[in-house]
């Protein structure tokens, strides 16, 4: 508890030193627990989620950087490895592939390659991973691009 | 910037090519880990193994609808909690390290079991005193070198070569940092390693006995640590040298180095191999003896027990490092495929 504490606390003075140096992540911890992160991503270009900003929700265990953080995305996406209901993201490096060489920055990282390298053979998301494994890229494309801009996009007027 | 590897996908079946998870999810539960196998008693445990894997590969091979189906019913996170409940069962069994026994215990073990491996244990009880034994959760290479390590200093109180220690560990920090990872990522896992290198060492107010030695090595907010520790020191090694260790990669997984780093040294509950063991062993300047029990015999039946010792190319050829070359390694383990002990010698 106290060590993941301290990490945590280390990970908030370099996430407030580094702000600028990456611009396509906003790595916020909730005011009053460290154990609470969101994180706003930019959707990376020339992928239909290009123009979106994603919100992340993080919930850090106790034990860790030992154990990984669990992330969900709190921003619909339709995406192959990531549930349509829950957010849920199926990630190598969030289960057994975790080591605390990762932070919470470097998961963000590693969340919007995921988005712009969808692995369509193992989906969580069936539909969108179907449409990829059929070959239909249109398809799988138009669907993406349209809930970007249904719910990761401002509302126009 | 360090961008460490990664893959992408999964759901349902992120984690099913895991040989160890996908096992526990046989409608038998067996656990075919051969770690999991090797403290039950009484039973050919090489046999066990062998035969767990055969049911691996079987299944492998026949991977009907029904079974892809019957995944399907499986989240991640169930397989998760799935998981952390046979180590749970494990950790109940047997603690991360455990009580000094007599060679004898060994015999006992196998008393029903393969007439090769009771002859090479009367051989081994010719050389060698007493077993103490870790948990078989994948971190067993590294808690057994922790252990045997920390206990040898604390025995002999070789400053010497606490100071070797401390000049190669320095160098580690150093390595991993060129190789761009983040300081506030490891810094911990090595304070705590040199904060027990230091209590070993007698005649200072924090200096602890041989039992809180014992006791710490069994409490997972150090142990783990310290085990961590050595999976940072054997990534950067690796790394450092990739050329050196790429056709040894290459032969065991087909992978890149980085990726091997990234996905079976650095994550904890990840098996060690020669790889590490040579890695870690060359980081550290710490020689080790690795004695093999298993099966194998000789064509003319005579049983010889064969070991292996790690000697570290030396970076710089000090004092130390010259008497070490002719005196046997103060770290003994005993391997059984799939597993590692401590062993003491007589």
């Amino acid at each position: 508890m106290q060590a993941s504490r301290a990490r945590l606390f280390k990970e908030y003075k370099e996430v407030q030193r580094e702000k600028t140096a990456d611009p396509d992540i906003q790595l916020v911890c909730d005011d009053s627990n460290i154990f609470k992160w969101t994180a706003l991503v930019k959707g990376p270009s020339e992928t239909p989620y290009d123009g979106g900003v994603f919100q992340l929700a993080f919930s850090v265990p106790e034990q860790y950087p030992l154990q990984p953080p669990q992330v969900r995305f709190l921003t619909k996406i339709f995406h192959p490895n990531v549930h349509f209901k829950t957010g849920e993201i199926c990630l190598d490096i969030l289960k057994n592939a975790w080591s605390p060489a990762w932070t919470l920055q470097s998961v963000c990282r590693a969340i919007i390659a995921l988005m712009a390298h969808p692995e369509a053979d193992s989906p969580l998301n069936c539909d969108s991973g179907n449409l990829l494994r059929s070959g239909d890229i249109r398809g799988y494309q138009s669907m993406a691009r349209m809930y970007t801009r249904l719910a990761a996009m401002p509302k126009k007027g | 910037m360090n961008q460490p590897f990664f893959s992408g996908g999964g759901g349902y079946s992120c984690l099913r090519f895991h040989p160890d998870l996908k096992d526990s999810l046989l409608p038998t539960m067996f656990l075919s880990k051969a770690c999991s196998n090797v403290n039950s008693p009484g039973v050919d445990q090489e046999g066990d193994v062998a035969e767990a894997e055969a049911v691996a590969d079987a299944e492998k091979e026949t991977l009907t609808s029904s079974e892809t189906d019957d995944w399907k019913k499986y989240r991640d996170d169930d397989i998760m909690q799935q998981h952390s409940a046979i180590q749970a069962e494990q950790a109940v069994k047997v603690p991360f390290v455990g009580d000094k026994e007599p060679l004898s215990s060994l015999e006992a073990e196998y008393h029903l079991g393969n007439s090769i491996v009771l002859k090479k244990i009367k051989v081994l009880s010719e050389q060698y005193a007493a077993i103490r034994r870790t948990r078989g959760d994948g971190n067993c290479f590294f808690r057994s070198f922790m252990f045997g390590y920390l206990e040898h200093i604390l025995e002999s109180q070789d400053h010497n070569e606490v100071q070797h220690i401390k000049a190669n560990i320095e160098e580690c920090k150093k390595t991993l940092q060129s190789l761009g990872y983040a300081e506030f990522t490891f810094e911990d896992f090595f304070a705590l390693f040199l904060e027990q290198l230091d209590s070993v060492l007698q005649g200072s107010e924090d200096s602890i006995s041989h039992d809180e030695l014992l006791c710490r090595s069994r409490d997972p907010s150090i142990s783990d640590y310290v085990v961590m520790f050595f999976r940072f020191v054997t990534s950067g090694e690796i790394r450092k040298r990739s050329e050196f260790f790429e056709p040894f990669i290459l032969g065991l997984t087909n992978t890149s180095v980085e990726q091997f780093c990234k996905s079976a040294v650095e994550p904890m509950s990840e098996e060690s191999d020669h790889v590490q063991i040579i890695a870690l062993s060359d980081a550290l300047g710490v020689p080790i003896r690795v004695v093999y029990l298993d099966r194998s015999s000789c064509e003319n039946n005579s049983i010889n027990v064969n070991h292996h010792d790690f000697i570290p190319t030396s970076r710089e050829v000090g004092i130390s490092d010259v008497s070490k070359t002719t005196n046997p390694p103060s770290i003994t383990l005993l391997y059984r495929p799939g597993h590692y002990d401590i062993l003491y010698p007589k």
